[in-house]
């Protein structure tokens, strides 16, 4: 199954975008990875440790604008940008972290939800730092070391080899005893808690490195596209990429990423739909909590699927009896 | 400090402030009925805002008409918001699912993306500008009252939200259905064991609350003659803030922060550009939720 995926990602769509040779397509593509990487990385805070986080966009918001102004205001490059706006955004989700973690369900969702807004206030009128509505064009593409990657092909490589290696830690981080304690949190908080397991921390470790993530996804975007501004980054996207993990299944990986190609890839599918796109989110959304709580991909038949398939890290007793994660 | 200017301001935030009210009110009532945040109520008063204006355009009616259609699209609205989006999730009636953590967290995104698809709807049918009201109805005639200047609409909104205050305090306590509401936003279990009707109760409280939120959305529509879809977002943010600063289940706490809220809005306007003064709005929300979990007039509660 991993030799599957790998094939399909470093081969096969490549082989197709080359054959049409279309930049829209190759648009769409690394629209579609970034996202993966966005609803992976979200799928780690709300579907595996249950923090309902409802200011994801603002963090991938620090990351491309932290990317973008570290091009603009001191040169730097690809190699450079992309480390540092992950720890960026990591660094903000840290200090937001830090007063609002022992807050609980609804009243951690809404001050997410208000520290996603202050950081999009804050994108939209420091105008001197940056540079409010107008946004700030990207200079630099792609570039590894020196060496430019901005031809079509080789940007979707970069943004595949990047997105592959996030989504793989992050499959590692959930399917673990790691992932365990984190669910563990996400059942019941205070009987983790009593167990032993670190709760607060936990939740701060995975708040931070999901924004690590979503932080790494804005640098991608910002250098692929070349154009950043506060629009991008407001609160419907949050939405939106919280209805991806909701319409794949919270808690379930492959759930996150089939919800975020198919919330992707369906707008422009049904391109003749043109401006339904946003009711068609909140539809799916609404309908798919209605009839398909469990979501596309529930969790429970992930955890069976990367069990049996990528079961390398799941240890076996002699006779073949399975006890538990490497 | 009495500055004329000063004064002025405070007077503004105070009408705003009782707009907020009218929010914060329904938003209060619905959590302490079900227990769960309702996402659409921002829509609520974007549709009674909508609703003013489509009749004003079809058949300028005098403003009480205005107000009295608004109120009524409210009503009928908060009805279907409660059918479609909070009861299919009520279907479950034993006890592990009533007390489950998935199910309210089930209500609460679906009551998000039925908000999204009112919004969208709302941007394809009347287009995402702003739509300004025609001139005769805006209630902004400047009337001085001393050293200070104010509008019509300052005495008008004051005037409406005073009325409703006192209608709902009625209605709490003086009225049988005001009586179940109270008593299901107690104890919901134990109101349906005493014999009432819980779905007719939340019915009635979505459609007084609704009708509260879309009172409130005409009156800042006439006020500052402006209306466009995405209204309803921010102000349902501040009635979150107010509801949580005033205690969850205190009608009079969120009431009291809904002006505290628009009284520090206002001034902080005078000080920043009116880009940040929404600012002001989450920094309470984060202030009182690090400091003051349980609210500034509310019961204790369990966790926050």
């Amino acid at each position: 199954m991993p030799a599957l995926i790998g094939v399909l990602v470093f081969a096969a769509l490549p082989a197709v975008l080359a054959s049409f040779d279309r930049g829209y397509f190759y648009q769409i593509a690394n629209l579609a990875l970034i996202f993966v990487l966005l609803s992976a990385s979200m799928h780690l805070v709300t579907g595996v440790a249950g923090l309902l986080h409802l200011g994801h966009a603002a963090f991938y918001g620090v990351g491309a604008y932290t990317a973008a102004l570290l091009t603009t205001k001191l040169g730097l490059g690809f190699t450079w940008t992309l480390p540092l706006s992950g720890l960026v955004a990591a660094l903000v989700a840290f200090l937001v972290a830090l007063p609002t973690m022992r807050l609980v369900s609804i009243y951690f969702a809404v001050a997410t939800l208000a520290i996603g807004q202050m950081l999009y206030l804050v994108m939209l009128n420091w105008v001197e730092f940056t540079k409010g509505p107008n946004g700030i064009i990207v200079t630099k593409g792609l570039e590894l070391f020196g060496v430019s990657l901005s031809g079509r092909l080789s940007t979707y490589y970069t943004v595949a080899v990047v997105v592959v290696l996030c989504v793989v830690a992050i499959g590692r981080l959930s399917h673990s005893y790691y992932g365990n304690a984190l669910r563990s949190i996400r059942e019941d908080d205070q009987c983790a808690d009593a167990m032993g397991v670190r709760t607060v921390r936990l939740k701060m470790e995975t708040f931070t490195l999901s924004a690590f993530f979503a932080g790494v996804a804005g640098s991608l975007w910002a250098h692929m596209t070349g154009y950043i501004s506060p629009g991008d980054f407001k609160f419907s996207e949050s939405i939106l990429i919280l209805a991806m993990v909701v319409v794949g299944g919270l808690g379930s990986l492959p759930g996150a990423i089939i919800g975020a190609l198919l919330l992707i890839l369906l707008p422009e599918g049904l391109r003749g739909l043109g401006d339904f796109r946003n009711i068609m989110v909140g539809a799916v959304m609404f309908l798919s909590i209605l009839f398909l709580p469990k979501g596309l991909l529930g969790e429970v038949s992930a955890l069976r699927l990367v069990r049996q398939q990528l079961g390398a890290a799941w240890r076996r007793t002699d006779n073949g009896i399975g006890i538990g994660w490497r | 400090m009495f500055d004329p200017y000063y004064l002025q301001q405070l007077a503004i935030g105070l009408s705003l402030g009782m707009t907020y009210a009218l929010m914060a009110i329904g938003f209060t009532l619905i959590f302490g009925v079900l227990n769960v945040v309702n996402f659409a109520h921002g829509e609520i008063y974007t549709l009674g805002a909508f609703a003013g204006l489509v009749l004003i355009t079809a058949a300028a009616p005098p403003i009480a008409a205005v107000v009295f259609a608004a109120l009524a699209i409210g009503a009928f609205a908060g009805f279907s918001l409660e059918r479609l989006a909070f009861k299919p999730f009520r279907r479950f009636t034993d006890e592990a699912s009533l007390k489950s953590r998935a199910m309210r967290e089930s209500t609460l995104l679906s009551s998000l993306a039925v908000s999204i698809v009112v919004r969208e709807a709302l941007e394809i049918v009347f287009g995402s500008e702003m739509r300004s009201v025609p001139f005769e109805y805006l209630i902004n005639t400047p009337v001085r009252v001393g050293p200070v200047i104010l509008v019509t609409g300052d005495f008008i909104i004051l005037g409406v939200a005073a009325a409703m205050l006192i209608g709902l305090q009625y209605l709490l306590t003086r009225t049988r259905i005001g009586l179940s509401i109270r008593a299901v936003s107690n104890n919901p279990l134990g109101a349906k064991y005493v014999g009432i009707d819980t779905d007719r109760t939340i019915i009635m409280t979505f459609v007084v609350g609704s009708m509260m939120g879309a009172a409130a959305g005409i009156l800042v529509g006439l006020y500052y003659g402006a209306i466009f879809p995405a209204m309803g977002f921010v102000p349902g943010i501040k009635a979150f803030v107010a509801m949580v600063m005033g205690g969850l289940s205190s009608i009079p706490g969120a009431v009291i922060c809904a002006l505290i809220l628009g009284i520090s809005e206002s001034m902080a306007t005078t000080f920043v550009s009116s880009g940040w003064s929404d600012m002001v709005a989450y920094g309470f929300l984060i202030l009182t939720l690090i400091f003051f979990p349980n609210g500034l007039f509310g019961a204790g509660r369990e966790r926050v």
